[in-house]
């Protein structure tokens, strides 16, 4: 190939600018950006009379998989099966409200951890990623350093201890440790842990990771208290703080822009007969600017682009979430993210400059001529095009 | 070297004083025995009259019963069905010529219009006999003779649980009684409760345990029939009757046992505003089925039902004027506390106290009887828990409306607890098994009513002690010679414990004859016996010594007895603690002849009160007013105690009777 100084000038700019406007935007911000979302739910308690536990757990499922988060990225853990009790009045169905509206054992309910396999030892195995060989891929939280992960664990807790099955316990330094280990190996990017038990709260004490936000639904020495019972099954059906979280959620869609912080302060100590309890030193990020989605949906940021091409970008690269453009005023701006982004314009600033001088005069032109002699430039700049491909492609 | 040695010999002398502290502080309690014992029997008998105070509410102990949390679903069309039935069998009882196999078919055919399993069982009358070997274990293997005797029909009915694993069942039991004519309307009624509830059971989603319904004859009484079919039911007859094609059908292992029974109540008694169902729980030996079953009945009768509970109480105890005064002084003592500390909140009205006391005397008898006070009993023989309720209407079961009121109420009762039990995962064993009853809802438990017993047999170790310090031998051995007394008085008893068997041989006898036989029989036996190993009272017997020994020996029955039946063994305690330690030979010389004329009254008392005939017809004296209490009928007592095979009967024989005896030993020792 015959080379010539000026085309090869031309088009290794041309080169870079197509390079730049693809590699810029993702590559600007830090490397642990949140880009995709996991939920682990846990029931720990076996028997009967703890129908409410798994209500608890099935229900949420139902919610976090209403907002958005899909099947294989949940990890669902039964510890047992109340649908199938001989004892339950409606067979293969779990209800949590004593009204029956809603089967939360409906259709496409992806058990991956059930009964006895419920123990502490899966459990952490499942956030640490730690499994053996034989254990299958759907089982695996296979969340990275850009994952936001919700875990919700209900049972029967103590001072620093949830109940599993009856037989064994997790303790809040175990929960800790394995808190840690997924940090270490970059496991989250944030994590929110949920825990609706008696002295839920000090469950929490131990952890250390930065990253983490806690919420407990009652504080030392307090009990949390079922909400109501279903005269019809003969158990109660749902926990106090699950039930007003859900209550939380029915309002909401993936596209609501709640905050973690409305979610956490809207609970009523009078209505839970408890106080909930949240810990947020560990966490950077001011409550009110996380919308509830990063956790409970898969609402992440993306970088929102006019057309697929970047040549024709807009000035401004600001924050939007992947949804329509009728919320965006609506939807929490997040601020100290957004500085990353200016560099970035600037950079980009010399090169789309040329570009918007050429299309100002073609606008200048269109308000003041009439239409024929913007077709005549237009023309005349078509064939001024044409010249010069054909000319580089010589 | 020298040093080691120094300081093993500190160490001797260290490990020296330690264990001198504890023999100096049981030579403390040796040589004030006396006062220890006053105090100790003293603070015993307090404890006992404080037992009602102490009582504590009852409260469901085991999670997974969920009393009351399922509503409950019997309507008024299983009830008028059940009606239908009750109308039949009142048809067949007054027409049929022979009701007593009529309705047992006209139960098999209800029973099985809903699908269920059923089949009839045949039993006879039991030979009531004196089984000297069988205690402790109610049910003789006897191979079934129904050829040459009258007997009864049982009808079964199995529902299997639609999802349930089949391995566990819970029975309902209503007794009926077709020989007696006059009850036919509560019988029929009965059935009609149970077939509401089985009827509404053998359609329901829910069930995880199997229903078994027995509609036991109780022409023999309520035991005999229900204690038939659970030992058919647990001794599978595998041998011969093939040709006779006895069907038996089994569900799983039994949770539960639950007896109902309808009682009219005479129209001449007081006024009701509610209707009631009464709670009977002892079983054989002073066994008590979990309290959790009478939890959860009580629960569901009480604040779901409205109904009004009921356990034994001694209507004699509430009106008598020293039980009303000790109430009295309770609630004032109470009182005082209060004023002292108010955090003491033992205070109790007086009448509260009266009802309590009667309760608990109620619940001490029965379980110190050993006999059941129900077909429940029959259960309890294998482990299973059970409770008789006796549903007694408010208003007349001839009106239809009231009838089918009362069976809906009754009905949704059993079917509560039904589904109570239902959702238990595992056998009764969160509550208590060894209680007293102060009232339906208060219970003493078994670590509070220990302490009246141990406060009364604690000094009987350290009288022995110091008896034997005083004697005038120092030998070691010397209490041999004593042991020859005792082991003819433990022989004699032995005896006189399997005399009856041979006398029931002997058909026929009046009572009083038996009675009589019993007694020359006996005491030709401790003659002879006094013939062969020389008289008890040798140069070698000192009377200290003999009551030492005595002491021990009671002290080793009455700890035996109160594990094998508590109550027994502390009404027991209050008739021989005193005996043990007032026992003074008449010709002991003693410088205060005022102290010694009191204890002698007190002796001579005691030898009247404290022999067993006397002190069994006291006992019931102080229970059921003294106006129908003969001595003669001590052996009618007595067959009844061995009919059941109440460990009773022993404890009286074989540790109340040698007591006794040595006491006599004591009382007319010569003093050489």
């Amino acid at each position: 190939m015959a080379s010539d100084p000026m085309g090869s000038q031309l088009r290794r700019i041309l080169s870079i600018f197509f390079s730049l406007s693809i590699i810029l935007p993702l590559s600007s911000p830090s490397p642990t950006m949140h880009n995709n979302n996991w939920a682990v739910l846990v029931c720990t308690s076996r028997f009967w009379f703890n129908y409410r536990h798994m209500a608890n757990t099935l229900s949420l499922y139902r919610t976090v998989k209403r907002l958005g988060i899909p099947d294989e990225r949940i990890i669902l853990m039964l510890a047992d099966d109340m649908a199938c009790n001989a004892r339950n009045n409606y067979p293969a169905q779990v209800f949590n409200n004593e009204n029956h509206q809603l089967n939360l054992y409906g259709d496409n309910v992806e058990v991956d951890y059930r009964g006895y396999e419920v123990t502490v030892e899966n459990f952490l195995r499942v956030l640490t990623g730690r499994h053996e060989a034989s254990v299958p891929r759907s089982k695996h939280l296979l969340s990275d350093e850009g994952s936001h992960i919700l875990l919700y664990m209900t049972g029967h807790g103590g001072n620093e201890f949830l109940k599993f099955q009856d037989t064994e316990e997790l303790q809040s330094h175990d929960l800790a440790d394995a808190v840690k280990q997924m940090k270490e190996k970059n496991r989250f990017k944030e994590l929110l842990i949920m825990v609706d038990t008696c002295q839920a709260a000090t469950l929490f004490s131990q952890l250390q990771s930065p990253g983490v936000v806690t919420i407990g639904s009652s504080m030392k020495g307090e009990n949390s208290y079922s909400h109501h019972l279903d005269p019809d099954v003969g158990v109660s059906v749902v926990d106090r703080f699950t039930f007003y979280t859900l209550a939380f959620f029915e309002r909401l869609d993936m596209y609501s822009n709640a905050s973690l912080n409305s979610l956490f302060t809207s609970y009523d100590p009078t209505l839970l007969m408890s106080t909930a309890y949240y810990r947020t030193d560990l966490y950077e990020r001011p409550l009110n600017m996380v919308p509830v989605t990063n956790f409970f949906g898969s609402v992440m940021k993306t970088i929102p682009t006019d057309s697929a091409y970047p040549g024709f970008l807009v000035a401004h690269a600001s924050e939007y979430a992947a949804i329509s453009a009728e919320t965006e005023t609506a939807r929490v701006v997040l601020e100290d993210e957004a500085d990353h982004s200016k560099t970035y314009d600037q950079s980009e600033k010399g090169l789309q400059h040329t570009l918007d001088e050429w299309l100002k005069l073609l606008e200048g032109k269109l308000g003041v001529k009439d239409p024929e002699v913007l077709v005549a430039y237009g023309l005349g700049s078509m064939v001024l095009l044409l010249t010069i491909s054909t000319w580089l492609s010589s | 070297m020298e040093v080691a040695e120094v300081e093993a010999e500190v160490e001797k002398k260290a490990t020296a004083t330690r264990s001198r502290l504890i023999v100096r502080l049981a030579a403390l309690l040796v040589s004030y025995s006396t006062l220890v014992s006053v105090v100790c029997c003293l603070a015993g008998l307090i404890a006992l009259l404080v037992l009602p105070l102490l009582a504590k509410n009852t409260y469901i102990s085991e999670n997974a019963l969920l009393p009351g949390s399922a509503n409950p679903v019997l309507s008024y069309q299983h009830v008028t069905q059940a009606n239908n039935l009750i109308l039949d069998i009142m048809n067949i009882a007054d027409d049929k010529e022979a009701p007593d196999i009529e309705i047992p078919k006209l139960i098999a055919k209800y029973m099985e219009i809903l699908g269920a399993e059923t089949y009839h069982h045949k039993f006879s009358q039991p030979q009531n006999q004196f089984h000297p070997l069988y205690f402790f274990s109610t049910s003789p293997n006897s191979p079934p003779t129904l050829a040459n005797l009258s007997y009864g029909t049982s009808t079964v009915g199995i529902i299997r649980a639609p999802r349930g694993d089949g391995k566990e069942a819970i029975v309902l039991v209503s007794p009926y009684n077709t020989q007696n004519a006059g009850g036919i309307d509560a019988s029929a009624s009965s059935i009609g409760l149970a077939f509401s509830v089985f009827s509404l059971l053998s359609r329901a989603t829910w069930l995880a345990k199997d229903i078994i319904w027995v509609a036991s004859d109780s022409r023999f009484g309520d035991h005999t029939s229900v204690s038939a079919w659970l030992n058919d039911y647990h001794n599978p007859n595998f041998i011969g009757d093939a040709s006779s094609n006895r069907i038996f059908k089994r569900a799983g292992t039994m949770a539960c046992g639950i007896v109902f029974k309808v009682v009219e109540k005479e129209r001449r008694e007081k006024y009701e505003d509610r209707d009631v169902v009464t709670m009977y729980a002892e079983a054989s030996n002073g066994q008590m089925p979990n309290l959790d079953l009478l939890n959860v009945v009580h629960y569901l009768a009480v604040h779901r039902q409205g109904i009004r509970v009921r356990i034994g109480m001694f209507g004699g105890l509430v009106k008598s004027h020293l039980v009303r005064v000790l109430g009295e002084v309770m609630q004032q003592v109470g009182r005082f506390a209060r004023s002292l500390n108010p955090d003491w909140r033992f205070e109790m009205p007086s009448s509260e106290y009266v009802e309590g006391t009667a309760t608990l005397a109620s619940s001490i008898y029965s379980q110190a009887l050993g006999v059941p006070t129900g077909p429940h009993g029959a259960f309890r023989d294998y482990q299973v828990d059970a409770v008789t309720l006796e549903l007694s209407p408010r208003f007349s079961l001839k009106n239809e409306h009231t009838r089918l009121a009362f069976l809906l109420k009754g009905g949704r009762l059993i079917e509560g607890t039904v589904r109570s039990v239902n959702n238990l995962l595992e056998k009764f064993h969160q509550s208590f098994f060894l209680y007293f009853l102060t009232a339906p809802n208060k219970f003493v438990s078994v670590g509070v009513y220990m302490i009246p017993f141990a406060f009364l047999v604690a000094p009987l170790p350290i009288i022995a002690a110091s008896l034997f310090n005083l004697t005038s031998n120092r030998n070691p051995w010397r209490w041999l010679h004593t042991a020859k007394p005792l082991l003819i008085t433990h022989t004699w008893s032995v005896v006189v414990t399997l005399l009856p068997f041979y006398i029931s041989k002997i058909s026929d006898l009046p009572s009083t004859h038996c009675m009589l036989t019993w007694a020359g029989g006996s005491l030709m036996a401790l003659v002879i016996l006094y013939i062969v190993f020389g008289s008890p009272y040798s140069k070698h017997v000192e009377w200290r010594l003999l009551k030492a020994v005595m002491i021990a020996s009671v002290s080793i029955g009455l700890c035996l007895m109160s594990i094998i039946n508590f109550a027994t063994a502390q009404i027991g305690a209050l008739f021989v603690v005193p005996m043990c330690l007032f026992a003074l030979p008449i010709r002991v010389k003693t410088n205060n002849s005022l102290i010694r004329s009191m204890v002698m009254t007190c002796n001579l008392v005691m030898a009247v009160l404290g022999f067993p005939v006397t002190a069994v017809a006291l006992m019931q004296g102080v229970i059921k007013g003294f106006g129908t209490v003969s001595i003669l009928e001590f052996w009618d007592s007595m067959k009844f105690l061995w009919g059941w095979n109440s460990a009773t009967y022993l404890y009286l024989v074989l540790v109340h009777l040698p007591c006794w005896l040595l006491f006599l030993h004591i009382l007319f020792h010569p003093c050489r």
